[in-house]
């Protein structure tokens, strides 16, 4: 991927929450325990911000991942011209997908949640929040480390199919629910995280308002292997 | 870059089991769906839907007692079995390895989950495909696939978007052949989510018409082989375009003016090379629904202005299949090229004024179909064109 340019990068999970320039924090401690074992109840936008979207509260666990992850990136998708929002492409890569939701549904049928029992919907969040409508794909894999979005990415770039590409791996299983049922393990192996990598090329992003400097730390690693010459 | 050509369709739906059965319908117009007292949730009800008859499901069932209870595994092993026998002595030269998978779904083998809330028995097997990863796992090692292996989730483009990664697959030089297979299945979890939306037509579905209220659902599986084209002697029918779009503004409706569906299909038509005008015949997305079949008429407007070219919706004929209504359609897309023979729109009664003029009614013959535009579109904004050409002798 030496082409490409990595211009954001943001992470959260049991260990904490953070982006590229922030490096990883720790949850507050009354959450701390629960999220490290799985327990997601209490994971809710004023963590991040005090003024909640007001969407955020409809969410399911998917989307509220993948839409912190996003909003991790700092990066102000609204000082975009129309045109940049039409070519900024999202991806998203899951192995879990909408399985949380779907255990949720089955048991107790609501419209509210049926929209979030598909692993895309999220891309219609996040897509909705910032008006993207670049070409958009939503893959599940058993593969957690985000080399399929990344590697889709990269295609889309070198073939001129986006200028930009929102990269986002998550998983999102709520232990509380995956034990309400006997569900096997080997559905939901991987726990929970959301990512989020911007992508780009450099000569196509007014990087004076994309580009956070510094260099993509741990916390994006831990996520994708990314090339020390992405940063 | 690599040209990518279609070598092989199968389906199974409920107009029958593969593409002879699915050709009887649609060339006569005639609709599949029928009418089934089924319990959603704890309350009796009557549904219109495309069921995939009892009898094709026995049939499937008595010859892979191993997959018994994974209908979604069953019929889309079904579909893939007669689009390699389609694709006939190609396959043979393509060692395994160049061979890739890419499986379009949305809720796999949704049943078991259904069954394991409710305490129900079902096998290891059919619990494994859930996970529609798995489904493709399982599904590519039966056909020996051991190229790059994908599966896509992207509610009801899942379809398209499949079959643009199959297709990306061969351009990027990973895989020689790609076998792209599409499959839901109509359960008590997705009949109580539209349910639920208020989103079926309790008469069953009438795209385009002047009274629609909604869909009707549909089950079974598709599966087309994507080849590189050096690999067919005959002239082809090649995949020549695709494009997706957000339309960035609602998660369960269409935009009102269609302008995301607009941006997709100019998408699809630039990868194409062609302009507007070669496009001879548009399989619409045509679900019934009011908001839909109204967005899409807007999108064809405004992409063709006054010479929306002739198009009609499949979705009467077998109902929505969702993540596989891509394939499917696209699957029909093909043989109306190879027949020369631009399918109707079943069900229909009264022409919306909504809807452009072209709106095929009957099917009928034309002398020439050398591009063919599918269209998709889905919960959370999601859109996708995808161009169909036919190489001339």
């Amino acid at each position: 991927m030496k082409d490409l340019t990595i211009h954001a990068a943001s992470y959260l999970g049991p260990e904490g929450f953070g982006n590229d320039e922030t490096g990883l924090r720790a949850w507050p401690a009354p959450l701390k325990e629960n999220l490290s074992r799985g327990e997601l109840d209490g994971l809710h936008w004023s963590l991040l911000s005090a003024s909640d979207p007001s969407r955020f509260l409809r969410m399911d666990l998917m989307c509220r991942i993948g839409f912190m992850a996003t909003e991790l990136l700092a990066v102000d998708f609204d000082a975009l011209p129309e045109a940049r929002r039409e070519s900024l492409g999202v991806i998203v890569e899951s192995f879990t997908g909408s399985l949380n939701t779907d255990i949720r549904f089955a048991q107790t049928p609501r419209p509210s949640i049926f929209a979030y029992t598909l692993p895309s919907t999220v891309i219609g969040e996040i897509c909705i929040r910032h008006r993207l409508k670049g070409p958009v794909l939503s893959l599940i894999a058993p593969d957690t480390d985000g080399a399929n979005a990344l590697t889709e990415a990269a295609e889309w770039l070198r073939a001129g199919d986006a200028e930009m590409v929102l990269c986002l791996g998550i998983e999102a299983i709520n232990v509380s629910t995956a034990n309400s049922i006997s569900l096997p393990k080997t559905l939901s192996p991987h726990g929970w995280h959301g990512a989020a990598l911007l992508l780009g090329r450099p000569e196509n992003l007014p990087r004076e308002k994309l580009f956070i400097p510094g260099a993509l730390g741990d916390v994006c690693r831990k996520l994708c292997s990314v090339p020390e010459h992405a940063c | 870059m690599n040209k990518i050509a279609i070598a092989g369709c199968g389906v199974v739906t409920a107009a029958g089991l593969g593409m002879e059965a699915l050709q009887r319908a649609v060339f006569s117009n005639a609709s599949a769906l029928q009418r089934r007292e089924l319990l959603i949730g704890k309350t009796s009800q009557s549904v219109v839907a495309g069921f995939v008859a009892d009898e094709i499901t026995a049939q499937l069932r008595g010859a892979d007692a191993a997959h018994a209870d994974s209908r979604a595994f069953l019929f889309a092993a079904a579909a893939l079995r007669e689009a390699v026998k389609n694709a006939a002595t190609i396959l043979d030269s393509v060692p395994a390895t160049r061979r890739g998978f890419v499986l379009s779904t949305t809720k796999a083998n949704i049943e078991a989950l259904d069954k394991l809330v409710r305490q129900q028995p079902v096998s290891a097997v059919a619990q494994r495909q859930i996970q529609p990863a798995f489904l493709a796992a399982d599904l590519a090692a039966v056909f020996d696939c051991r190229g790059p292996v994908q599966c896509v989730s992207a509610a009801c483009i899942s379809g398209l978007s499949a079959l643009q990664q199959g297709a990306a697959f061969i351009q990027r030089g990973i895989a020689d052949v790609v076998f792209v297979a599409g499959v839901d299945l109509i359960s008590q979890f997705v009949l109580s989510g539209f349910n639920s939306l208020k989103s079926l037509d309790p008469e069953g579905c009438r795209p385009f018409d002047k009274s629609r209220i909604g869909l009707s659902l549909g089950e079974g599986a598709a599966a087309i082989i994507l080849v590189k084209r050096e690999l067919l002697a005959a002239p082809a029918i090649l995949l020549s375009g695709c494009g997706t779009s957000n339309d960035a503004n609602h998660l369960t409706g269409p935009s009102r003016d269609g302008s995301g569906l607009a941006l997709a299909i100019q998408r699809a038509l630039a990868q194409a090379r062609i302009a507007p005008d070669n496009i001879g015949y548009v399989n619409a997305h045509g679900t019934g629904t009011p908001y839909n079949d109204a967005m899409e008429s807007l999108a064809l407007r405004s992409v063709f202005g006054d010479r929306v070219p002739p198009f009609s919706s499949s979705k009467g004929i077998f109902g929505h299949t969702l993540g596989m209504a891509g394939v499917l359609e696209t699957a029909l897309c093909v043989a109306a090229q190879q027949n020369n023979l631009l399918p109707g729109t079943p069900r229909l009664r009264e022409r919306d004024p909504v809807a452009p003029d072209s709106l095929l009614v009957e099917p009928r013959a034309v002398a020439n179909l050398n591009y063919i535009l599918k269209i998709n579109c889905g919960f959370g904004g999601t859109n996708a064109a995808l161009v169909l050409q036919r190489e001339l002798p």
